[in-house]
């Protein structure tokens, strides 16, 4: 009788140890995050689309993995400094890399969205260069006849 | 359309790079130097295109001129979207340098196509039939692109059908608009200039 007690509050104690190792609790963290937006060339966010972190440390293997959010949203908290890595991909083709150097002090994000002059120069100098080709290559042929 | 860097499987870009320097050397041979200019004007449209926004419900696309290109130059719109996606690629940073060889042939290979299957109808006397044949041949180029996209990831993934799938109805809208885009494009060339088309 004496044993079955005690085997009763062994397995009593077993479970409640079990059940307070695994529980949860949570507080606001005082880490600087770093929060990036992920667009598409047509200005659309890449919503809900697979993102993986990369560190300075292990360019192979993800540091975090998980999903921007609605507006193409995705943050991470770096833990050494270096040159980050966040590569955000659909399964149509498309991806973006982003890189983030980490200093002390710092956090430096590297913008690669071209809008308005910056896109309308770089347009104009891609037109101008197609049609600077054609005119030469009519040139030396004229030349040659 | 444009497939980005660091996507695809070494095979995938080798078949792909593969594939266009064969079809630019054909283009290139086929390419009369006397109209350059016009390569060069349909070139800069193509380039130009991918800047178009189009909005289409809660997204949006881009347009691509695959057939216009297409009808016009024929075999010469391997070298003309080789540059202008080689531009697209250090200005705009669409695409990349590595994967240019596979987006060049899924965008060439339409354009081609639809010169070979359209490009004679687009001379008929009846306007009608060559805008409907212009509306038929401009989606028919968007959904090939799509397919062809659809079969390079394959290559690099297992997930072939799926991203087939997805690239597939993902692009029949652009499709659609594309197609009316072509129509209006060539009842516009036939009217002004015919000997575009020749």
């Amino acid at each position: 009788m004496i044993a079955k007690i005690i085997l009763g509050l062994a397995m009593i104690v077993s479970l409640y140890s079990t059940s307070y190792a695994h529980g949860t609790g949570y507080r606001q963290s005082s880490l600087n995050a770093v929060a990036l937006e992920f667009t598409y060339s047509t200005g659309e966010a890449m919503s809900y689309r697979e993102a993986k972190v990369f560190s300075p440390s292990d360019e192979k293997f993800a540091y975090q993995s998980g999903r921007t959010d609605e507006y193409g949203r995705f943050a991470f908290v770096p833990n050494t400094k270096g040159e980050w890595r966040v590569i955000v991909r659909d399964e149509e083709g498309h991806q973006c890399e982003a890189k983030i150097d980490v200093n002390d002090d710092e956090v430096h994000v590297v913008s690669e969205n071209l809008q308005g002059m910056e896109l309308t120069v770089r347009a104009v100098l891609g037109v101008s260069l197609m049609f600077n080709i054609a005119l030469l290559i009519r040139r030396r042929q004229n030349a040659h006849q | 359309m444009h497939i980005s860097e660091g996507v695809l499987s070494g095979t995938a870009l080798i078949a792909g790079w593969a594939g266009t320097v064969t079809c630019t050397a054909i283009g290139l041979k086929k390419t009369d130097t006397s109209k350059i200019v016009r390569t060069a004007l349909l070139s800069s449209a193509f380039f130009l295109a991918s800047l178009v926004n189009i909005r289409i419900g809660p997204s949006s696309t881009h347009l691509s001129l695959l057939a216009p290109v297409g009808l016009i130059l024929g075999w010469s719109s391997f070298p003309a979207m080789l540059v202008a996606l080689f531009l697209q690629a250090i200005l705009f940073h669409f695409g990349g340098l590595v994967v240019l060889g596979v987006n060049t042939f899924i965008m060439g290979i339409p354009a081609v196509l639809v010169h070979v299957v359209f490009g004679k109808m687009m001379r008929s006397e009846n306007r009608i039939f060559s805008g409907i044949m212009a509306f038929i041949a401009g989606t028919l180029a968007v959904m090939t692109g799509a397919c062809l996209a659809g079969v390079f990831l394959g290559l690099s993934d297992k997930n072939f059908l799926e991203a087939a799938k997805l690239l597939f109805y993902a692009h029949i809208p652009l499709a659609l608009i594309e197609g009316a885009v072509t129509s209006f494009m060539i009842m516009f060339i036939r009217k002004t200039s015919p000997e575009f088309l020749s």
